[in-house]
């Protein structure tokens, strides 16, 4: 039984336009000109319990607006969504008991007062017992290897200890839906990898389910095994982690231990010519004609050894992104008048 | 004050009534936020209408206050809040690598601003001759259209940029308190509570007895509102030239304390900015 | 409703913990408090020096209702003008998420999440004043007129409460309107006078647009002994239909919450 739900989700916003100069200024106060903007189209998933699912997509893909609308907080203009048997947008409290949210870049702890009043108030609010929620925090800190950062007030804290806090204050009534949005936003690498720990104890623990964006892609290849990665508002794909570089890197990569240097112009016959520095050579080749490219290879030249991989995980995504970016300035210069 | 490039501070303004426009919406309300006069109209021309106030009918309550609702809206100052906020966000060490002082940076905001709220003021105006026509026609207590003459209206202009100024300068030297304190926007009360009794804002000075509003006179207060008002409201029965003539002078004299004491400020006040290496 | 009150309790001690960060401000207040009202009285005599008597409102009587208006300007500064505050803040931050997710009813939340103690020297000096005023005037009022001066008292402040939060609902659409609530108060400053100091057009729009007239004028009124129960039960009913109003208008306003994005 799927934890969540969605099917044909979709959210349009409507935008004002403004020409510059003193010119647009004075038509824009007189007559302001709209335009739709599609965050999300038609987008449909469903995750499992306990699984941690990776969203993937560059800026403006409606990431942050799918994660708002799986937890209710904006309404979709259409679609289905279910979140543990309820419409995230009713909004009871039977299901906000279950789920939580966590924004990299917002915070929720009051700013001039030390952490712990700020877990005092939510405990109070999610009716847990205070013995209980003691015990919590003193869990949960001790993984995330807080102890006076939670008497110290939130203003005086660094944004690494501040963000640690606002995963105690997240998790503190053990919710078993996880919305993650840039959870390790602007963290160093040793915070970066307290939160991931954290995030995968708490999973395995609590069986909870995890829907992350990240820009950070040691943050998916440590935690998800599962990604969806959406452009434009539209879902491009949907499946295991190791798949995005079958699907995105139709290329695998094939280093040649030359025993004679052998010229790039021979080697392009073969695939792209990614590095050649007549000792070793990378070439580039087709993951459909990858049998007899290196059949040939091996009967035509000579290579003393040879070695095909996958191009890393990191490099294919990253290429994906910058794709995205291009298709994005594409259509958004279409998108002039 | 250094030299002034026309050109950048041209631009300036250009720039920032556009940005002004943006916020169009929050000035409308703003304008409402600063509309006390015309609440203290309702009660003055009601009072003039007793008769009780010799030489005060309520045409003259009305205009009064019409006219310092339009004196107000000109001379609105918020650079307290502006400059406090550029020196506590550290904004302010990039705007000092500008070749033009930071100060005509924030009169082209207050330019800017008007500009997009003068619209919204003409309505407001025209509102009120609706509501209260004898304002603009007259009655039978003060028979007469209300039609200043051209030299009066460009007396009260002139005055009303001189109140602005002179607002502006006083708040300006409040506001550099925030290189040695924070939340000096605080202390703009001290100013805030006599510029709102004393400036004829809620009392009208001709309806005070002769030697409070004389004393009241030597402050800077009523030339921010009630002198350039008075000029567009009824000049001729109310004030001779040479009444003219002496609030000119004290206002001038006003401004010239206030920018040497800014001046002052100002340098010793970049200096400790400097060594705390904002 | 234990949670609830469990809750507030925790909000009220936090947020003045939190102000207790910045002590100066409270001795700023009680400045700007007794300025303020000096500021009143000096108005107030320039306008009844003379034999003008305001329609049947002599200097004490309109004291009185400057008193009202003081303890009133008060308690909203100390429960509701915070919590207004806020409520943009958190709209333009997005940070409004948060509170959206909790199990607990938003408006509360939003209603009562602060306290501010800067409006207590306000309510000290009006309700001073209130007394001062009541043994001038002639005859002088009742101890049983103070009893009287409560419901109406509290049916002002469930007034000024629910406009005050139907029009923090609209910066759900317009951020930018953090100002609105300014201009309201603007408005609200009417009520230092008695309705019957203003011409007719000012009249009807206090009563019925800017209902200031129930705030402060049916109060002072109902202390005097003048105020039937008629201008007490239409404050009453008034105050329902703003409340309900105002809660129905924020259930609404959130189908069209966009949240701020990131």
């Amino acid at each position: 039984m799927a934890l969540i739900q969605v099917d044909q989700l979709s959210k349009t916003y409507r935008v004002a336009d403004k020409k510059p100069g003193m010119l647009g200024t004075a038509r824009h106060f007189v007559h302001r000109r709209y335009r739709e903007i599609h965050a999300v189209r038609g987008v449909s998933f469903d995750i499992a319990p306990g699984e941690i699912v990776g969203f993937l997509g560059p800026n403006g893909a409606g990431k942050t607006t799918t994660l708002k609308m799986l937890t209710g907080l904006i309404h979709p203009t259409s679609g289905q969504v279910r979140v543990l048997e309820h419409e995230p947008f009713k909004r009871k409290a039977e299901l906000l008991r279950q789920i939580t949210l966590v924004m990299g870049n917002k915070q929720q702890m009051i700013w001039d007062l030390p952490p712990m009043d700020s877990l005092h108030v939510n405990a109070a609010v999610y009716g847990i017992e205070p013995a209980e929620a003691e015990r919590r925090i003193a869990r949960f800190a001790e993984i995330l290897g807080l102890k006076d950062e939670l008497t110290q007030p939130v203003r005086k804290l660094s944004l690494g200890q501040r963000m640690k806090c606002e995963l105690v204050a997240a998790l503190l009534h053990h919710p078993r839906v996880l919305f993650l949005d840039e959870p390790t936003l602007g963290l160093d690498v040793n915070a970066q990898a307290a939160v991931r720990r954290f995030l995968t104890e708490y999973n395995r623990d609590q069986q909870a389910s995890i829907l992350l964006t990240s820009h950070y892609m040691a943050d998916i290849t440590a935690l998800c095994e599962r990604v969806v990665v959406i452009d434009k508002g539209s879902i491009l794909y949907d499946g295991s982690l190791q798949g995005v570089v079958e699907r995105f890197a139709p290329l695998r990569e094939v280093k040649l231990d030359l025993a004679d240097p052998i010229e790039d112009d021979r080697l392009a016959q073969y695939g792209e010519v990614e590095s050649n520095d007549r000792r070793v050579a990378r070439l580039l080749v087709d993951r459909d004609t990858l049998t007899q490219t290196v059949a040939a290879l091996l009967a035509e030249l000579a290579i003393e050894d040879l070695t095909v991989s996958d191009p890393p995980i990191e490099d294919v995504i990253a290429r994906l992104f910058e794709s995205g970016k291009d298709s994005e300035a594409k259509a958004s210069s279409q998108h002039q008048p | 004050m250094p030299a002034l490039p026309l050109r950048a501070f041209r631009s300036y303004v250009s720039a920032y009534t556009a940005l002004m426009s943006v916020y169009r919406a929050e000035i409308f309300l703003w304008m409402i936020a600063t509309s006390l006069p015309l609440i203290m109209m309702g009660v003055w021309v009601e009072a003039g209408s007793s008769g009780r106030f010799a030489g005060f009918t309520s045409v003259d309550a009305a205009r009064y206050f019409i006219a310092v609702f339009i004196v107000r809206q000109l001379t609105i100052c918020w650079v307290i809040h502006e400059f406090e906020w550029n020196v506590v966000s550290g904004k302010l060490s990039s705007l000092l690598l500008h070749p033009i002082d930071v100060a005509w940076r924030f009169v082209a905001m207050h330019i800017g601003e008007q500009v997009t709220r003068l619209p919204f003021g003409a309505v407001m105006v025209g509102l009120c001759f609706l509501v209260i026509p004898d304002a603009l026609v007259g009655n039978a207590d003060r028979p007469g259209w209300w039609l200043p003459a051209w030299w009066q209206v460009g007396l009260a202009l002139l005055a009303t940029y001189a109140a602005f100024t002179l607002r502006f300068a006083m708040q300006y030297t409040t506001a550099l308190g925030a290189f040695w304190v924070e939340r000096v926007s605080a202390l703009d009360g001290l100013f805030y509570l006599p510029y709102l009794f004393l400036s004829g804002m809620i009392v009208p000075l001709q309806v005070l007895p002769a030697p409070v509003a004389d004393a009241v006179l030597w402050t800077p207060f009523p030339y921010l509102l009630w002198f350039p008002a008075q000029l567009l409201a009824a000049p001729g029965d109310t004030m001779s030239p040479g009444e003219i003539a002496r609030g000119f002078a004290m206002i001038t004299g006003w401004i010239v304390v206030f920018i040497t004491l800014n001046r002052l400020l100002w340098h010793r006040g970049l200096k400790h900015y400097s060594a705390m290496g904002a | 409703m234990r949670r609830y009150l469990t809750t507030l309790k925790l909000f009220w001690s936090a947020s003045l913990a939190a102000e207790m960060e910045y002590r100066a401000n409270f001795v700023l207040a009680t400045g700007s408090a007794a300025a303020t009202l000096a500021g009143a009285l000096f108005a107030l005599w320039a306008l009844l020096r003379t034999d003008y008597a305001m329609n049947g409102w002599g200097f004490y009587e309109a004291l009185i209702v400057v008193g009202v208006y003081t303890v009133l300007d008060g308690l909203q500064q100390t429960l509701l003008q915070p919590n207004r505050q806020q409520i943009t803040g958190l709209v333009r931050e997005g940070t409004l998420d948060f509170i959206l997710l909790k199990p607990l009813d938003t408006q509360f939340w939003l209603s009562v999440r602060k306290v501010s103690i800067w409006g207590v020297p306000n309510v000290v000096l009006g309700a001073g004043l209130i007394v001062f005023a009541g043994l001038r005037t002639d005859p002088t009022v009742p101890a049983v007129g103070y009893l009287r001066l409560l419901v109406p008292l509290l049916l002002g402040i469930a007034i000024l409460y629910a406009l005050g939060y139907l029009l923090s609902t609209l910066t759900i659409w317009f951020t930018k309107m953090d100002n609105i609530t300014y201009a309201m108060q603007a408005l609200l400053e009417a009520g230092r006078y008695p309705v019957g100091a203003y011409p007719m057009a000012y009249r009807v729009f206090f009563t019925f647009v800017m209902p200031v007239a129930f705030m402060t004028t049916v109060p002072a009124e109902a202390m005097l002994g003048r105020a039937g129960g008629a201008s007490v039960a239409l404050a009453g009913a008034i105050a329902v239909l703003l409340l309900v109003g105002c809660r129905s208008f924020w259930r609404y306003a959130l189908r069209h919450y966009t949240s701020a994005s990131s």
